[in-house]
């Protein structure tokens, strides 16, 4: 069983993030990044999978610049196999993203791709449905358990859907995207830590795997949220009524 | 050498996120002694591979095998060795300090005062027997050296043992002993008992190991105290304990002696290490709050009064983790620190800790004195370290007089 994960380098949720003054993207000093949680699921799930079938291996894929290889070690340190380095300046738009994905898709030849249901920093959850649409593979999105049949061909995934949960079966290979109750990613060991530094990691270019970049999306400006306001006590129905209507324009 | 290095940084997040989720909800139950600090250290060891790792490395220990390969070697983890790196010690110690230094001092006591004087002083087979038990936490240790009538001036220690044919039998009174109340294996401190000649020789002590429920060994109730509230603190009597002489830590009385300089090594080396969790700690929360805290209008750190605390608590801060590094540096490569080196580190990073912590309550006003930003904890449990381990004073002493040394001038701590 041969698992890929994807990884993506996001600033720590946890922390502040501001935008830098020309407004084109976040201020990186002093920033802590971190595995997007959704994709630290991911992991966790990979590994189980691995665990569960005594055997498989468990190959992180990343995409950007060479920092993001601190991110495939923290993959590799909770007990992933090895990594693969997509080498790029900054990190593409999903589309472009998808492409690369499906160039290491092909190259890597998994029995399933296992995704985080979205990253967190820029929020578009398009990746991992554009992947599996560039290979023509199932997908299962979303997913809030999964389990592979005994002689690998397919899976049967429970999905967090509007008010409930669906089951479905996919034929694999096929890509899944994890959502947040899928499992709690473990923590890693301190001798998964000190072995990860030895474990492979292939760095590939764009040119290496045969695609040419084009985006499709260009960031035309970030600008922070404005600050939240106090809330107001109204003293009568009709005022509220009134600064519904007409202040806040919603009815 | 000055940083933490990538995978350092991953234990100090993993470790982080570990004390949030496991043990911040428990702090006011430890607080109260409801919870048992115990089970914590056992959990973080499973859930770090500590014990797995541990247990390897010490069955190579044993069988001491020549050639250690490249992955054994970098996998050498809880104690020295080839490959071995101190600093992940040191952040663990740190990590534990910023959210609940009590559990950074019931776990040095058990892991580095009794764990490591077994496996200092040990033969392979007390190792096997006590150590192992006690570095993978299957085992709680205790290290009793100080005394009611005994504490800075340490080898006036009164307990006594007294050799019986094969056998030892102590007496004596051990307090202020950390894990007392809980420990399974006890490190008891004793001076050899032989009658009138000869008799307590004021220089030398030893170190005994005497295991829960022998006969004779009773321990008290925890004792209430200022801070650290969450280590329990106890006395350990000792009634006619006999033990057979292969309790004796190295087995024969040559080798089991200890000798004034080596006793308070061990304690001194978690200071640096609880001191940086502690201020860096206090650092964040002052400096957070300095910038949500409005008064006149204008949030607090715009007041130049305020950041003065954070520009010292910073200097602090810097000071700490470069003696930490020097520290884990020197350990790393077999480098001898100083007795003034070491006295001067600890009597440092306990005052600056303690300093912080009180300018943090003071940078909150009203709220850092109120237990929710756990300031006021964190500054109770840092006082500690000025008294644990050889108090400031003993320090200062010990670095007077190895400098007057130097210069021929010979001076006793004991004035
Ligand atoms: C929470 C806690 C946990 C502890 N855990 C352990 C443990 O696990 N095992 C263990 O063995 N001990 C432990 N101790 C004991 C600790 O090591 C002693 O408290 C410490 O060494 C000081 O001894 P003392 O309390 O007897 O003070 P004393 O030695 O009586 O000192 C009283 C005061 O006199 C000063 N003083 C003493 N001699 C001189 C001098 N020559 N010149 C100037 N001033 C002097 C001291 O600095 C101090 O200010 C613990 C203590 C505490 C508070």
């Amino acid at each position: 069983m041969k698992i890929l994960v994807t990884v993506k380098r996001v600033p720590d949720p946890d922390m502040k993030v501001r935008v830098n003054a020309e407004g084109t993207g976040i201020v990186e000093d002093n920033m802590k990044f971190v595995i997007n949680p959704f994709d630290e699921i991911a992991v966790e799930e990979g590994l189980r999978i691995k665990e569960k079938k005594g055997e498989g291996e468990v190959v992180i894929v990343a995409i950007g610049p060479s920092v993001v290889q601190e991110q495939i070690r923290a993959a590799l340190a909770m007990g992933a196999d090895r990594g693969i380095h997509v080498d790029v300046d900054s990190y593409p738009d999903p589309l472009n993203t998808a492409k690369l994905l499906k160039a290491v898709a092909e190259k890597e030849a998994p029995n399933i791709v296992i995704m985080g249901k979205q990253a967190v920093d820029d929020d578009y959850g398009q990746a991992g449905q554009m992947l599996a649409a560039m290979l023509g593979w199932a997908q299962a999105t979303f997913a809030y358990k999964v389990e592979i049949a005994d002689d690998n061909s397919k899976a049967t995934v429970t999905r967090e859907v509007d008010g409930g949960l669906e089951t479905i079966e996919i034929d694999l290979p096929a890509v899944v995207t994890a959502d947040l109750r899928l499992n709690e990613p473990r923590y890693a060991s301190l001798p998964g830590i000190m072995k990860a530094k030895t474990k492979p990691m292939d760095v590939f270019k764009p040119a290496d795997l045969g695609v040419e970049l084009s985006p499709v999306l260009e960031l035309v400006r970030m600008e922070e949220p404005p600050p939240r306001k106090g809330g107001i006590i109204v003293e009568t129905v009709d005022e509220l009524l009134d600064k519904l209507r007409n202040e806040a324009k919603v009815i | 050498m000055f940083e933490l290095q990538e995978g350092h940084r991953m234990i100090e997040t993993a470790m982080r996120q570990f004390l949030e989720k496991e043990v911040v909800p428990l702090i006011d139950d430890l607080e109260e002694g409801k919870v048992l600090p115990y089970d914590i250290m056992r959990k973080m060891a499973e859930t770090f591979g500590l014990t797995e790792m541990i247990k390897a490395r010490f069955q190579k220990m044993l069988k001491k095998e020549g050639k250690k390969s490249e992955e054994e070697e970098s996998e050498a983890g809880a104690f020295g060795g080839p490959g071995f790196d101190p600093l992940i010690g040191t952040i663990i110690g740190k990590e534990i300090a910023r959210v609940y230094p009590s559990l950074g001092l019931a776990m040095g006591a058990t892991l580095g005062l009794a764990g490591g004087t077994i496996m200092a002083k040990g033969t392979p087979a007390q190792k096997e027997r006590w150590g192992l038990p006690i570095l993978t936490f299957e085992k709680i240790g205790a290290w009793g050296m100080t005394e009611p009538e005994s504490g800075s001036d340490a080898f006036a220690l009164k307990t006594t043992a007294k050799p019986d044919g094969d056998y030892y039998i102590l007496n004596g009174q051990k307090t202020f002993c950390t894990n007392a109340p809980y420990a399974d294996i006890f490190v008891i401190y004793a001076k050899i008992d032989r009658g009138q000649e000869a008799k307590r020789d004021k220089r030398f002590i030893f170190p005994f190991v005497v295991e829960r429920g022998t006969p004779g060994l009773s321990v008290s109730e925890p004792f209430k105290k200022m801070g650290m509230k969450g280590s329990p603190t106890g006395a350990v009597y000792l009634d006619d304990v006999r033990v057979h002489k292969s309790h004796l830590l190295g087995e024969t009385e040559e080798s089991a002696r200890d000798q004034a300089k080596d006793v308070f090594a061990g304690e001194r080396t978690g200071a640096p290490a609880m001191a940086w969790g502690i201020i860096e700690r206090c650092l964040e929360v002052t400096v957070k709050y300095a910038t949500e805290r409005k008064q006149w209008d204008r949030p607090i750190g715009e007041f130049q009064l305020i950041q003065e605390k954070i520009a010292r608590m910073y200097v602090h801060l810097e000071n700490v983790r470069n003696i930490a590094f020097k520290h884990a540096w020197a350990q790393k490569e077999g480098k001898k620190i100083t007795m003034k080196e070491a006295c001067a580190a600890k009597l440092y990073c306990a005052r600056a800790a303690t300093e912080c912590a009180l300018e943090a309550i003071q940078a909150l006003g009203g709220y850092g004195y109120m237990k929710e930003y756990r300031v006021e904890m964190l500054m109770r449990d840092a006082k500690l370290l000025q008294i644990g381990g050889g108090t400031d004073e003993i320090q200062i002493l010990n670095i007077a007089k190895e400098l007057l040394r130097a210069e021929g001038l010979e001076v006793k701590l004991g004035g």
